[in-house]
């Protein structure tokens, strides 16, 4: 080869190269831009709040939040807020849903319930730590796009339905954990009777946006008991006399 | 204002309709700008103004409802979009309300010597302007109203087209036919808040609207899903089927969940609540359900075998539906031999009734997951100290007080509850309320019950089974021990429970002081419940919850300063500004100013007062407004037009402003203790009544405007506009500062605020005629 056919080829390497760069740094850069927002989430307003199961720590930091709300919001999605996902639903605040998931103490043997898919973010968060996550959502949009979702992010152990959850899943029972996200002011028995003994329930309540108070049931011996947590401990303010 | 409550909340539709109204100011602001020229060309001005208001009053609606503007209440602090279309959605509605007012204005100035009949005028039509849309409410749905009431001004325009009309005037004459005819035949749709309780139950599977009732009280709503259930706070020891029912929205928020009859002794799922608290101590003979909505407590009744119940409910549409439509949905509930039905507010229903009771059962107040405030500046007349005194008054001796509401953190309802119980005792001198007040909890719910006599040992006994029974927890008992308070259902600390124990100490009042939320008790003065926001907390909530979640505690108020704030702005730009670019002295023009602000914000602060003392006497706060406005603004017209014939009335400003001030002082002390004196008379006596109360006040206050309008004439007729924008614009501002003041300080004070607005109208009055009375003299 010449010396002119070799600049030649040189120049179409270095070509190529370049159009490789232009195209796929940006979008590492971005991907890269997520990765440090989560991990300061995660470090800030997860772990610094008192959040201490690393299966937990490890699964928040590993779920990008972002692909879980509209696009034009993906500039919010690690924010210390909930965000609307349309139909009247919210995905949680990141504390909240490390906190629900802490409080359903994961383990890597166990079968989840989750009622309210919403985007499918907690069912992701669920799915990095424990066995098998089974998921219901009443709203068909809501819940086809958090199945498509899910299976573009590789997560195989998530089974999505298209369903009214007071049923539950009775197939699939009786569950080591239940979260339910889309409270109602009612518990529907029949989610009492698929809680494994034993098994933890969280639902969280609140208005739209507003701080929610995480309600925990215990089934230990046929026996139910709730327990009320406030995320955020409320002390009133104490004036001086 | 129906329109806007429906697709977002009433807080919203009142702030919008505010900001709307401060078309008034602009068109006074543009008047005084361009008054020559306006004035010159009145005859071909005031037809197209008129044409151009009917086109958008008939569009506004449709072009507020597009995909690209509708906003979002609950989005406007997290959404980046919703900022900016609450904007596009005041200028919507701004501008009828500017044209229209461009065209009275103009008017005023163009005939300013026959002011005293055109005000009048203005006022009558004000006035049934008001009960026209009231009418139309009951035959036709909301969002075909805009296009029927756009027929006025348009036909208005026909009615001035001169001789020769120019092309200007052609061309919006056909506009606004072709926008009203449009908008006729293809109303918009609307398109709520998908936060709204309709909305989230749109989306359940098979979810349909099975009736539609528009009226006055609102639009209301049948709908049915197999998948809506109605279980509040139900026991987790409940292991039937929970039965899907049909339910109510109005104006696309939920009223209630239709019950299915009952059978005697067949359990329900209320029977599982903390609601069925009162019928574990005896078998009650007499029942009042208050407020009793779709019924769920009075079904509950009925089958706890309850001889005789009375149920009240103020919405007579709700309890037409529940007779006719709805009658088989309900088997037939309202017809039940048990069973009496009152159609009357439930407060005023208590200061007549002369039946005592073993149970009376009040409404749950708020709703499960709470309303981020939004029920805040909702006036509550049923849960004030006054209201649980009258409850108590109607008690058999060994008869119950039964209240429930829904567990929210940081606590707020159930503290708020528990002080107005405790005060109402202490003021009947019950020296240890604890013997008298029970209360049972459970995951999510708390209920009170308050009995006449202490409870005794075997009642005691007989709660605590009750509790076992249903995995609930006794919070209040005369003899509670601390480990029986969160057997079942622990909280996170026990703060919640010393919270209770103080409030039923001597020392509840120092709670008042150190707690971050308002629970100091409701009064009828003050009767807003579910106000909890007190300003001094603020930096500490946003501290805990974080900056972003503080609207949405007390989104209802803070709205309404919302709306103040942007109003006085708003007023600030549109009024303060041009007056520096308006020859003339600085002084005049603030005495100009003071009058005329001082009658519009005596006069809507007068308004707002007397509806809300009427809604009690009338039992129906829709024929208590329209009682008021309708009266009032006759009163005025008449005043108004007895001025430009008796010129006395009009030559004695001071007399006459006087006469306001000293009627409003009387009122202030006197009107509440005539209204409860003669509450329990027939309809047509308490409508003269209220006419009697009405009419010599509101007479006077018609004459102040026109008497400064014919002082402004032979002074300075080039600032008639801008006093006429004056006084709108107040008008706008003083109804969200009404609200607030009725809020932090009660209706008294809104009284004394309308007296002393009337006093500066009085000051600056005089100083301006004495100003006169000098240039005159060194003249």
């Amino acid at each position: 080869m010449g010396m002119a056919q070799e600049e030649a080829a040189m120049n179409k390497r270095w070509s190529l190269i370049s159009i490789f760069i232009l195209l796929f740094t940006p979008s590492a850069l971005a991907d890269d831009a997520y990765q440090t927002r989560r991990e300061a989430m995660v470090r800030t307003q997860i772990a610094e709040r008192g959040i201490r199961d690393k299966a937990t720590l490890q699964a928040m930091r590993a779920v990008p939040r972002h692909l879980f709300v509209p696009p034009h919001l993906a500039g919010s999605a690690y924010e210390d807020q909930p965000l609307p996902i349309g139909y009247g639903q919210t995905i949680s605040q990141p504390y909240i849903v490390a906190f629900m998931t802490e409080l359903i103490r994961p383990k890597a043997t166990q079968k989840v319930l989750e009622i309210g898919s919403g985007s499918g973010y907690q069912a992701a968060v669920l799915a990095e730590i424990v066995k098998q996550v089974y998921t219901i959502e009443i709203v068909p949009e809501l819940g086809n796009a958090s199945r498509e979702r899910l299976q573009k992010q590789g997560y195989r152990n998530v089974q999505v339905r298209v369903a009214d959850g007071y049923d539950g899943w009775p197939e699939q029972a009786p569950f080591d954990a239940i979260v339910v996200t889309a409270a109602a002011d009612y518990i529907p028995p029949p989610l009492i009777t698929q809680l494994k003994d034993g098994g933890r329930m969280v639902i969280p309540v609140g208005a739209p946006f507003l701080v929610q108070t995480l309600m925990l049931v215990e089934k230990d011996k046929g026996k139910v008991k709730t327990t009320s947590l406030l995320p955020v401990r409320f002390v009133p303010f104490r004036r001086s006399p | 204002m129906q329109i806007l409550a429906i697709t977002q909340w009433h807080h919203f539709a009142y702030m919008i309709i505010s900001l709307a109204l401060l078309g008034f100011g602009a068109a006074g602001t543009g008047l005084a700008l361009f008054r020559t020229a306006l004035t010159n060309r009145y005859d071909q001005v005031f037809p197209v103004l008129m044409f151009l208001c009917g086109a958008a009053m008939a569009a506004g609606t449709g072009i507020s409802q597009h995909s690209a503007i509708r906003f979002d209440s609950y989005l406007l602090f997290t959404g980046a979009f919703h900022p900016g279309r609450l904007m596009l959605t005041y200028g919507i509605f701004f501008i009828p309300f500017c044209l229209a007012a461009l065209a009275i204005g103009l008017t005023f100035t163009k005939y300013s010597r026959r002011i005293g009949v055109l005000y009048f005028w203005n006022l009558v039509g004000s006035g049934a302007g008001g009960l026209l849309a009231l009418g139309l409410m009951w035959v036709f749905p909301p969002r075909e109203i805009p296009a029927i009431l756009a027929l006025i001004p348009v036909f208005s325009g026909f009615l001035a087209i001169p001789r020769k009309p120019g092309a200007m005037m052609l061309l919006t004459a056909t506009l606004s036919l072709i926008c009203v005819t449009a908008t006729i035949l293809r109303p918009p749709a609307l398109v709520p808040s998908e936060y709204k309780g309709l909305s989230r139950a749109m989306q359940l599977p098979e979810a349909q609207t099975t009736l539609e009732k528009n009226s006055p009280y609102g639009f209301m709503l049948v709908f049915s899903s197999p998948a809506l259930r109605y279980a509040p706070g139900l026991s987790l020891t409940y292991t039937d089927a929970v039965p899907a029912r049909k339910a109510v929205f109005n104006n696309g928020d939920w009223v209630g969940s239709l019950p299915a009859r009952q059978q005697q002794d067949a359990p329900s799922v209320m029977d599982f609540s903390t609601a069925a608290l009162p019928y574990t101590l005896e078998q009650r003979h007499t029942a009042l359900v208050l407020n009793m909505s779709t019924g769920m407590h009075v079904v509950q009744a009925i089958s706890q075998g309850v001889e005789r119940v009375t149920a009240v409910e103020p919405n007579p549409v709700l309890l037409s539906l529940l007779a006719e439509e709805l009658a088989g949905d309900v088997g037939r509930l309202l017809k039940h031999p048990a069973l009496t039905v009152i159609n009357s507010d439930s407060r005023t229903w208590l200061l007549t009734d002369p039946l005592l009771y073993d149970l009376i059962v009040l409404p749950t107040i708020d709703t499960f997951g709470g309303t981020a405030g939004l029920n805040a500046i909702q006036e509550h007349y049923l849960f004030t100290k006054e209201a649980f005194g009258n409850v108590w008054r109607r008690l058999t001796p060994r008869g119950v007080l039964s209240l429930t509401c829904w567990m929210d953190y940081p606590p707020r309802h159930a503290l708020k509850m528990l002080a107005t119980l405790a005060d109402m005792l202490a003021e009947r001198g019950i020296e240890n309320p604890r013997n008298h007040i029970a209360a049972v909890r459970s995951w999510g719910a708390i209920t009170f019950m308050v009995k006449k006599t202490p409870f005794h040992p075997e009642e005691i006994s007989n709660i605590r089974a009750f509790c076992r029974r249903l995995n609930f927890d006794p919070a209040l008992l005369p003899n509670i021990q601390a480990a029986e308070r969160a057997f079942f259902n622990a909280l996170q600390d026990d703060l919640f429970f010393n919270h209770l124990d103080q409030l039923l100490s001597p020392e509840r009042t120092s709670l008042y002081a150190t707690y971050d939320f308002n629970i100091r008790p409701a009064t009828d003065d003050r009767p807003y419940f579910a106000q909890f926001l007190r300003w001094k907390s603020l930096p500490n909530i946003a501290e805990h919850f974080g900056n972003r979640t503080v609207p949405f505690f007390e989104i209802g108020y803070l709205v309404v300063f919302l709306t103040l704030l942007q109003a006085a702005l708003a007023a600030v730009l549109l009024i303060i500004v041009p007056l520096f670019h308006k020859p003339g002295q600085r002084r005049v023009k603030a005495q100009i100013f003071f009058y005329f602000s001082g009658i519009g914000i005596g006069y809507i602060f007068v308004e707002m007062a007397m509806i809300q003392r009427f809604v009690l006497y009338f039992g129906n706060p829709l024929h208590a407004a329209a009682a008021v406005i309708s009266m009032m603004l006759m009163a005025s017209g008449m005043g108004s037009y007895a001025s430009a014939r008796i010129k006395a009335l009009w030559t004695k400003p001071s007399a006459i402003l006087a006469g306001i001030i000293l009627l409003l002082l009387l009122e202030s002390v006197f009107l509440t203790p005539l209204l409860l004196k003669t509450i329990g008379m027939p309809p047509v006596s308490k409508i003269l009544m209220a006419l009697l109360i009405l009419f010599p006040a509101a007479f006077l206050m018609g004459i102040p405007f026109p008497a400064g309008i014919r002082m402004l004439t032979e002074e300075s007729e080039s600032d008639i506009p801008w006093a006429w924008g004056i006084n709108g614009c107040f008008s706008v501002i003083s109804t969200a500062l009404a609200t607030i003041i009725a809020v932090e300080a009660g209706f008294t004070a809104v009284m004394l605020c309308a007296a002393l607005a009337y006093g500066l109208t009085l000051a600056a009055g005089r100083l301006y005629r004495q100003g006169s009375m000098k240039v005159e003299y060194e003249t």
